[in-house]
């Protein structure tokens, strides 16, 4: 009989692998071109311009992930059943305007993971949790395939969304498998690799509030466009409020020049206050709200994990 | 169904469909209960204080149970602000969040009587026609009469059982001065009941006593008002009632002072008016002098034996002379009330005859204290109480010549508008009582009762009050109440009137324990009630009405009346001629 078993064990204990550090895995050794503005030598903050304008309408997505409980997948074959996670996650894209901000598209989705070819379909009084295979059964590969599935959700999504309107796009996280979507700019709030050498990085810790450094580009296992950008912040500290930002390797100099523009204008006024957020102020408002609504639209985390153990029995 | 017999309106009930408009959904977020239940508000949809709406359960063994209630509370949030300051964030378009808005509703009527909870989700209507009437207990009111309108623009009506003695009687009415519109809303009542059919074959002999005390406004009641436009003629139609002044007013008024004839004292009306006074025959043979002691004060001063004695020795003593009502007492002829406070003074300061008229050994203080209210009283009294007018003129208050009766005290000091109260309610009610029969019924309208039966001490008008108070709704004496605080006025009053109503309140006022019936967000709202607006308790739903009465169709003050209908008196072949009252042939 093939079937699963709650563990008792909080579910969210050992999941705190951060997982903006899952999705920069593999950025091991970076190509750089950094003259794509400015000569690397003539390197210096960037004020945008008075043509520059911010959009007048901004999307913002972002997605967000629970894991409801930590269960056992059975297989009468096998020895011992295999650990599996019961997560739900949710991609959404607010959508900021001079009408206030509206959640514009949103998904849910419930998955069961685990490294077991037979892990079921779980019908539960409330939900639905569709069966999907880990690489193994480790809990970092088991969260990394969590992970892929919140990406590919949000990038549908923004697929979905881009073909209905063209408003300038915020991804929350890196533009990895988003590239191609035009007018569109990934969000990128941790520092976890140095990208830059030495004479540019000063140009970061260098900038004002409101200012960018020049863009340039950059390939790991995919090419982009980058720059970094200071949000106002109190702390003095050289990279406070410090966030990147990634856009299309297949735009030209001029146009990614304006869409950087652009976004350094949009996101200061968006930029998070600290006493409200602990991630300010690189949480953007938007983003800390849109999270705060997928995470409700994921529903009361009691009431699945009870009825996932009804479900088991 | 049919209400008050032709003259009802029904077309609320009849056009209307029974369930109005979706407005929203029961909450879950808050607990509902049979009493009371949470409704949130679809976007787009808005309800206010006091509109009526229905929910409908299906309960096993009892079949669908319609639960209607009134909306107590209103609230509007953002839903997703955690911080004050995210409701700037919200509205620059920058954090996520929703608009929501719930109303809370208090339960009127559960039919049937099944009380479970409204399910959070079930959907909640605004009531219309046949609905509204089940909430509000309009469907089980035979006789009606119309209020006004609510604030969904539906007329509301009260249940005239509990106006005219059948299972209650008696209205109060409480309110600060001036914005609370007490005597209009009175007067609209009174109109109300005249015209909406509710009295059948007794609408004729119906009678209403007004004792007017705010300057000559209630004069104008059977002229047609001017100012009465289109829109308001409109809510007298929706109403089932006309839209025109009272058909039969007579006023009453003191006669002028110094007048020889005993001219009423009115300014602003020349048709329909009389004076009003005693002669001093009258004052003696029906012992009013213990109405001149109509304060509070005179109970304590333990004079009011003496007052019986001497009232009980004029009777007996007094002989009619003349034809003006003048008394001859004691060998001595009294024309006016001076005159007769004098004899008085004379007499009782004289030992021998202070014997003869107290009876028994009075401490002489007593007698001083009494004489000096007494002399006190000359100034105030001395207009209506005479003895030199011509006798065979009609001249007292009788709710006999006209539907309405106004009785016109604003010309009058206090002293003397006690003693007219005093002694005209005694005299109807005196009436009513020996004519043994409830019917047809007489409604007296009474502002001020806190002067006049105020909670602390006694007095003869209060004692007046209180009979007509707990025996009025058997002999058909239908008191309609005002007063600015009824917290001042006898408690045993107040408790037994079935209708309570409030216009706007003073905030210190309304904290009072008087005030019970409010509930604290209709009583919160009462301290800014707009002219026009009363709340209307009634023994059978459960809240107070928020209900606006309609602009007057009577004029209010000479500016607004129109002139008596034309065609009504040029039917009159002595159009012209001198009024009865006005020319009587001297003999």
């Amino acid at each position: 009989m093939t079937g699963f078993t709650v563990d008792p064990w909080d579910p969210g204990y050992a999941a705190a692998l951060a997982v903006e550090a899952l999705s920069e895995l593999g950025a091991t050794s970076a190509e750089l071109v950094l003259d794509v503005e400015r000569p690397a030598a003539d390197w210096k903050p960037v004020t945008p311009g008075p043509s520059a304008a911010a959009p007048g309408t901004l999307l913002v997505a972002d997605g967000v992930r629970r894991i409801d409980a930590r269960v056992w997948v059975h297989d009468d074959d096998a020895p011992m059943p295999l650990p599996g996670i019961a997560a739900s996650y949710a991609a959404g894209i607010v959508r900021c305007g001079p009408d206030g901000a509206e959640l514009a598209a949103i998904d849910v989705h419930r998955t069961l993971i685990s490294a077991s070819p037979l892990t079921p379909e779980v019908k539960t009084a409330h939900a639905v949790y569709r069966p999907s295979r880990a690489a193994g059964s480790a809990f970092d590969e088991l969260s990394l395939a969590l992970q892929r599935q919140v990406t590919q959700s949000e990038v549908d999504l923004a697929v979905r969304h881009r073909s209905a309107s063209d408003d300038l796009l915020l991804v929350d996280g890196p533009l990895r498998g988003r590239t191609h979507l035009p007018r569109t700019v990934g969000y990128i709030k941790t520092h976890h690799t140095a990208y830059l050498p030495s004479p540019q990085s000063a140009v970061v810790a260098a900038l004002g509030p409101g200012q960018r450094t020049p863009v340039f580009l950059m390939g790991t296992s995919w090419r982009r466009h980058a720059w970094y950008l200071r949000l106002p912040v109190q702390s003095s500290a050289p990279w406070a409020g410090i966030a990147r930002c990634e856009a299309s390797a297949d735009l030209d100099a001029g146009e990614v020049a304006r869409l950087a523009d652009a976004v350094t204008l949009a996101l200061p006024a968006l930029a998070g206050v600290d006493y409200k957020d602990p991630r300010a102020p690189q949480n953007l408002v938007p983003i800390g709200g849109l999270e705060k609504l997928l995470r409700h639209h994921l529903g009361d985390a009691r009431l699945l994990y009870r009825s996932l153990r009804n479900a088991s029995r | 169904m049919t209400v008050n017999g032709a003259a009802a309106s029904l077309e609320a009930t009849a056009e209307v469909p029974a369930s109005g408009e979706v407005v929203g959904r029961v909450l879950g977020t808050q607990a509902a209960s049979p009493l009371s239940f949470w409704v949130g508000l679809e976007p787009g949809k808005v309800l206010q204080l006091d509109d009526v709406v229905v929910t409908r359960r299906e309960v096993p063994g009892y079949g669908p149970v319609l639960m209607a209630g009134v909306v107590s509370t209103v609230e509007a949030r953002h839903e997703g602000a955690a911080y004050d300051s995210d409701v700037f964030l919200i509205a620059d378009g920058a954090l996520p969040a929703a608009v929501v808005e719930v109303a809370e509703v208090r339960v009127t009527r559960v039919e049937p009587e099944v009380f479970v909870p409204p399910l959070p989700g079930a959907t909640v209507y605004l009531a219309r026609g046949g609905d509204r009437d089940q909430a509000l207990y309009f469907d089980v009111m035979e006789r009606r009469v119309p209020l006004g309108m609510g604030r969904d623009g539906q007329p509301l009506y009260v249940n005239f059982d509990f106006l005219d003695g059948t299972r209650g009687a008696h209205v109060s009415i409480s309110g600060v001065s001036g914005v609370a519109t007490k005597t209009s809303f009175a007067t609209f009542l009174l109109y109300s009941i005249f015209n909406s059919g509710v009295l059948r074959d007794e609408s004729a002999n119906t009678k209403a006593l007004i004792f007017s005390v705010k300057g000559e406004d209630l004069l104008f009641l059977d002229h047609d008002n001017l100012r009465l436009d289109e829109s308001a003629r409109g809510v007298y139609g929706r109403l089932g009632l006309p839209a025109r002044a009272f058909g039969s007013v007579h006023v009453f008024a003191p006669p002028r002072p110094g007048d020889p004839n005993g001219v009423p004292h009115v300014a602003a009306r020349t048709q329909g008016v009389s004076a009003f006074y005693w002669t001093l025959v009258e004052f003696c043979a029906e012992e009013l002098l213990r109405f001149v002691f109509a304060d509070a004060d005179d109970e304590r001063a333990g004079y009011s034996l003496l007052v019986g004695q001497v009232a009980a020795r004029l009777k007996a003593w007094a002989e009619p002379v003349g034809d003006g009502g003048a008394v001859m007492v004691r060998g001595t002829a009294c024309r006016t009330f001076a005159d007769l406070v004098e004899l008085l003074s004379d007499e009782l300061q004289d030992e021998a005859g202070r014997q003869e008229w107290t009876g028994a050994q009075t401490p002489l203080g007593t007698v001083n204290a009494f004489l000096r209210r007494l002399r006190s009283a000359v100034r105030a009294l001395s207009p209506i109480i005479r003895g030199d007018l011509p006798f065979y003129r009609n001249h007292s208050v009788s709710t006999s010549d006209a539907q309405v009766s106004i009785v016109d005290l604003h010309n009058l000091p206090e002293r003397a508008q006690r003693f007219v109260v005093g002694v005209v309610l005694r005299g109807e009610f005196h009436r009513k009582e020996s004519s043994g029969t409830a019917r047809p019924l007489l409604f007296v309208v009474l502002d001020e009762l806190n002067k006049y039966a105020p909670r602390e001490g006694d007095s003869p008008i209060k004692e007046i009050l209180l009979d007509v108070a707990e025996r009025g709704r058997s002999l058909g004496v239908i008191l309609i109440g005002a007063q600015q605080t009824a917290s001042e006025v006898e408690r045993r009053i107040v408790s037994n009137s079935a209708v309570r109503v409030a216009g706007r309140l003073d905030p210190a006022e309304a904290a009072r324990s008087e005030y019970g019936w409010l509930p604290p967000a209709v009583r919160e709202r009462a301290t800014i009630a707009k002219p026009g607006t009363m709340f209307v308790a009634q023994p059978e739903i459960p809240v107070p009405l928020a209900v606006a009465f309609p602009f007057p169709a009577w004029a209010t003050r000479p500016a607004e009346a129109a002139a008596r209908a034309a065609t009504a008196t040029s039917e009159d072949p002595f159009k012209g001629l001198p009024g009865v009252e006005d020319d009587i042939p001297p003999f």
